[in-house]
């Protein structure tokens, strides 16, 4: 509880024991941020990401055929304006590329995107994979 | 004191000048967010589910603002509720001119763009209407108060609630976090910043926030009861309002979609880059509110 006069405020001398348990409670929520950041601080320290693409559905759509795919990341640090190059190939000889940029894709995680192609993928061999990226 | 009991005591003049005041508020409070570019992509592309959730939070926020702060003391829910309604209209109200003037709406887009837009501006909106007709409100609203405004003036010599102190904080922390939320550099600065900023980071909103409100002696600040140690202070407020600063951050990257697909420590580390905003914005709203 906190007292108003005249301008000043006073904190109440002798608090309700409900201040005390909001207190500890949010100590202990402080600190254990810390240490979950801590943790990754001292051991889980990668210094290049580890992209790999992932095609999740393929779908006809009225601008050809719809491939949305997604790019994880299994390491700790973030890469920025990662290209992902589609090809579909046939035999060996490539039918179709299409190119996008993610914005982000940080540390432990995912992002996920489309890529519009002209032919239909299905039969033939579909890749999907990161081809470059920046430093945040 | 403008509140009008019978048609007889309505003053018209109050009423508008309450008004101007709010406009006021919300264009002093809310014109970083008009003139952020991510804050009008938002209204295309968010989520309408939290987008929905948003604008219903905001109405139990202005309600609670009204009454505690309320500029035209409000003693009655009912008047509260009332000056909630006024406030979030003229967000409502505000965002559709200012997004309009400045060309950000034209005729030809979608009412789905168009909705979207002014839905989230006006949240920011009717939060700075209302903390506008409070702080920016003269004493001549006052003016039966005046006579008697000694030492015993009620509004001089009160006392705030545990969960009242924690309420405005929350409000101080929900604004900043709001201003700087939804821009890319929030994210792109947890993503540039190793553990170890993070950590640094989080001592020092919590040093910040405990010198705004103890230390630095700016008016509003806070005492302690003579004979107290400091520390009472920093566990019984400074601590709460850390993580109340940390969850608002939670829920505002949350709500702009700063979060989806994204690991538990990024997560962390962009919540904790907002929650210094957060914080900074929780113990100011103690000092000034």
């Amino acid at each position: 509880m906190t007292k108003i006069s005249n301008g000043k405020n006073l904190e109440a001398g002798e608090p309700h024991w409900i201040e005390w348990v909001t207190g500890v409670v949010s100590a202990v929520i402080v600190l254990g941020v810390i240490a979950w950041i801590g943790k990754d601080a001292l051991v889980d320290r990668d210094s290049s990401p580890n992209l790999v693409g992932v095609v999740l559905q393929t779908e006809k759509r009225d601008g050809g055929f719809q491939v949305l795919f997604e790019i994880r990341n299994d390491s700790s640090a973030t890469a920025s304006q990662v290209a992902v190059h589609g090809e579909i190939r046939e035999q060996g000889s490539v039918l179709e590329n299409v190119e996008t940029v993610l914005d982000y894709v940080p540390g432990h995680s995912k992002a996920k995107g489309g890529l519009i192609f002209q032919q239909d993928p299905t039969g033939k061999t579909l890749t999907v994979r990161a081809s470059s990226f920046d430093e945040p | 004191m403008s509140v009008a009991i019978t048609r007889e005591d309505f003053d018209r003049s109050k009423f508008f000048a309450g008004i101007a005041r709010g406009i006021a508020g919300a264009l002093l409070f809310a014109l970083p967010m008009f003139m952020t570019m991510e804050m009008w992509e938002l209204g295309f592309y968010m989520d309408r589910s939290r987008l929905f959730l948003l604008l219903i939070v905001n109405i139990p926020l202005l309600v609670i603002l009204s009454d505690r702060i309320g500029f035209e003391r409000t003693s009655t829910w009912r008047q509260a509720i009332r000056d909630a309604s006024i406030a979030y209209g003229l967000g409502v109200l505000g965002s559709a001119l200012i997004l309009f003037a400045m060309g950000v709406l034209k005729y030809d887009q979608s009412p789905h763009e168009i909705i979207g837009m002014i839905a989230i501006q006006a949240i920011p909106a009717s939060i700075g209407a209302m903390l506008g007709r409070s702080q920016l409100g003269g004493q001549s609203d006052d003016g039966d108060d005046a006579k008697e405004g000694d030492s015993d003036d009620p509004i001089h010599e009160r006392e705030t609630s545990y969960a009242g102190e924690l309420f405005l904080m929350a409000v101080g922390a929900l604004f900043l976090n709001l201003n700087v939320a939804p821009t890319e550099e929030m994210i792109l600065l947890s993503y540039k910043m190793t553990p170890w900023h993070g950590l640094l980071m989080i001592a020092a909103s919590l040093a910040v926030m405990h010198g705004f409100v103890y230390a630095l002696s700016f008016k509003g600040s806070h005492d302690l009861a003579e004979g107290t140690p400091s520390w009472h202070a920093f566990v019984r407020f400074t601590l709460p309002g850390y993580v109340i600063a940390g969850l608002i951050s939670a829920y505002c990257l949350w709500t702009f979609h700063r979060t989806d697909d994204i690991g538990s420590t990024q997560i962390l580390m962009a919540v904790v880059v907002l929650s210094f905003p957060g914080a900074i914005g929780a113990a100011a709203a103690r000092l000034i509110l």
